[in-house]
């Protein structure tokens, strides 16, 4: 190298000398003209321990001029100084120190083990790496989305730290076919996670385990086995509205789409349905909703806003006979019922279109009815009684209704009219 | 040359710049280095001047030495120092993958101020080109002394890298601000 480039102390030797003493005339005070330096060795260099086990450690000088001495030099394991009666004089130039008992690596870069000049400059220093072996991971469990990839997550063996750093590594292979593949795209789903993106067969089964790798050894987990059609997910079912039924002040209707990627497939996909008042963090749950992209919602609070969510299970693709994996809730969407002053009890269940003469809802909707009318029609003396009784009716001749529609017991045919009370 | 002539206050002025700018973060990235490395590094107010690394060119020198020199002295020792810098600091940045393989923001650090030692060596050169200076060879600094360095060797390597990269940063804000009061606009 040209001379020129330096500053005033030029460093002379050029020839490739043995790396270790180079690399240490490199690192730790190259002699500039008339310092003088010492340099230093310690040995063990980057050793690995047990948590636990003994280390000797010494620390040999090489003076420039020779004959440096051992005497002055100190200790220090990550910035603290030993007590001296662990340190012991071996020779002139050597200093030995006996640690006992370590305990776990402090930073994953290893204890910063220093021999020390008198002045407290730092001559040489060593990395300890003490810890532990990796256990076993535990509790794997993937997922795949429309069938196109595989999501897998796991949990670290668990007892606690290890000190070391511990390389995972996620493989798997067909159970009865071919090479073990790793897994390459790690921490997609957080720290213990990795994910297949691609060339995954269908209808057979899979072998899946985790590496656990650390300086000191490593550990397997148990071998998980898996069919990609069992662990599908989806998509949230997109374009979910939320929307009011006309006037009615309890109730609101859901509509949503399936979700695209899986639509030529989900012939039984279950949904599930949530929704909670605007300030209120309880959810209420609509279980159970199978192959329908709509339901009514019944019994809500009049005037008030609710956040709607909806999620999609495709169970049994292709004849799994499992459940598949739900999907995220679709984005929260808003609706408010219309104000009134009627309240009535929460729901659970979707309510049915038609009117069933079922309680409760309806016949709040026909009382409502049944006010309108008296309004706005000429209907003055409409009741509820009226309506029940018309129902006791029904349900006697069921077997004439077909043939007697709109007659009534009093024998008129049409709406009601006259005298009801 | 074919290109229309550059004029030397322009590439000098941009140099600049990219020099300030750099001195902002100098210090940032030896602090991040240190956290990275454990105690005594991580120690608030650790320093280390006996540790050097024959590779990197001093940067301090005596005032009166370095405000002799001439142009193409100054840039050309400019030069070989960033050039020294860029080659050690992806050094120690492969260093730090392995040894701290979790620290995605020091990794960052690392490689962004490669790139911007990177960029100060081109408009460097650009200075060198508006002013008919020879440009000077581009060397492997690095040669054997890389490989097979123990864990603590690569720990206080790096430190050095980082420390110097500061000081050369500071020392090219000087250089240039005397070449923009020799070359105004």
């Amino acid at each position: 190298m040209p001379a020129g480039r330096r500053g005033p102390a030029a460093q002379s030797a050029r020839r490739p000398p043995p790396l270790l003493p180079l690399l240490l005339l490199c690192v730790l005070g190259a002699p500039q003209a008339g310092s003088g330096a010492d340099t230093a060795v310690i040995s063990p260099q980057d050793p690995t321990l047990l948590i636990g086990s003994s280390l000797l450690a010494t620390c040999s000088v090489h003076g420039d001029p020779p004959g440096a001495t051992a005497e002055g030099l100190y200790w220090t394991l990550n910035g603290r100084r030993l007590p001296p009666e662990l340190s012991r004089v071996l020779n002139a130039s050597t200093l030995a120190l006996a640690l006992a008992n370590l305990n776990g690596s402090r930073q994953q870069s290893g204890d910063n083990l220093v021999c020390h000049a008198r002045d407290g400059s730092i001559l040489a220093g060593s990395c300890l790496y003490v810890g532990l072996p990796p256990e076993k991971p535990v509790n794997i469990s993937c997922w795949s989305k429309n069938m196109k990839d595989l999501t897998c997550r796991w949990t670290p063996g668990a007892h606690g730290e290890t000190f070391l750093h511990t390389n995972y590594s996620l493989k798997y292979k067909l159970r009865w076919y071919g090479q073990d593949n790793t897994c390459e795209e790690y921490h997609t789903v957080g720290p213990h996670s990795c994910h297949i993106p691609k060339d995954l067969a269908l209808f057979t089964p899979y072998e899946i385990w985790v590496e656990a790798t650390n300086r000191l050894g490593s550990a397997r987990s148990d071998v998980l086995t898996l069919d990609i059609l069992d662990v599908v997910t989806t998509d949230p079912p997109p374009d979910v509205h939320v929307s009011r039924v006309g006037g009615l002040e309890d109730q609101l209707s859901v509509r949503w789409v399936s979700p695209p990627a899986l639509k030529d497939f989900l012939f039984q996909a279950k949904y599930q349905i949530r929704y909670r008042v605007e300030d209120s963090v309880d959810w209420k749950v609509v279980d159970d909703v199978s192959n329908q992209t709509s339901c009514r919602l019944a019994g809500l609070k009049p005037g008030t806003v609710y956040f709607v969510q909806v999620r999609c299970n495709p169970f049994g693709i292709y004849g799994s006979k499992k459940a598949g994996i739900w999907s995220e809730w679709s984005h929260p969407t808003a609706a408010s019922t219309p104000r009134s002053e009627r309240s009535g009890p929460g729901g659970g269940a979707c309510e049915p279109r038609g009117g069933e003469p079922s309680s409760g809802p309806v016949r709040r909707e026909l009382k409502q009815f049944l006010g309108w009318l008296k309004k706005h029609a000429y209907c003055s003396n409409l009741s509820f009684r009226l309506y029940d009784q018309w129902r006791a009716w029904m349900q006697k001749s069921h077997k004439t209704r077909n043939q007697d529609e709109g007659i009534l017991p009093s024998g008129r045919r049409g709406t009601a009219r006259g005298p009801a009370r | 040359s074919s290109a229309a002539p550059i004029s030397p206050a322009e590439t000098i002025s941009q140099a600049y710049s990219l020099a300030l700018y750099m001195q902002k973060n100098t210090s940032m990235l030896l602090q991040t280095y240190l956290q990275y490395q454990g105690s005594p590094f991580s120690d608030p107010g650790f320093s280390a001047p006996e540790l050097q690394l024959s590779s990197l060119p001093p940067a301090t020198a005596f005032f009166k030495t370095w405000r002799a020199l001439d142009d193409g002295e100054r840039l050309s020792l400019a030069q070989g120092a960033f050039l020294a810098l860029t080659q050690h600091l992806q050094l120690v940045k492969d260093d730090q993958s392995d040894l701290n393989p979790g620290s995605p923001i020091l990794l960052a650090q690392l490689g962004t101020a490669r790139l911007r030692a990177q960029g100060l060596l081109g408009n460097m050169a650009a200075i060198m080109t508006a002013l008919g200076l020879p440009m000077p060879p581009e060397e492997d600094t690095l040669g054997l002394v890389a490989f097979g360095a123990s864990a603590f060797e690569r720990k206080c390597r790096g430190y050095v890298v980082t420390r110097e990269y500061g000081h050369w940063t500071d020392r090219a804000v000087r250089d240039l601000a005397l070449l923009k009061a020799k070359y105004p606009a």
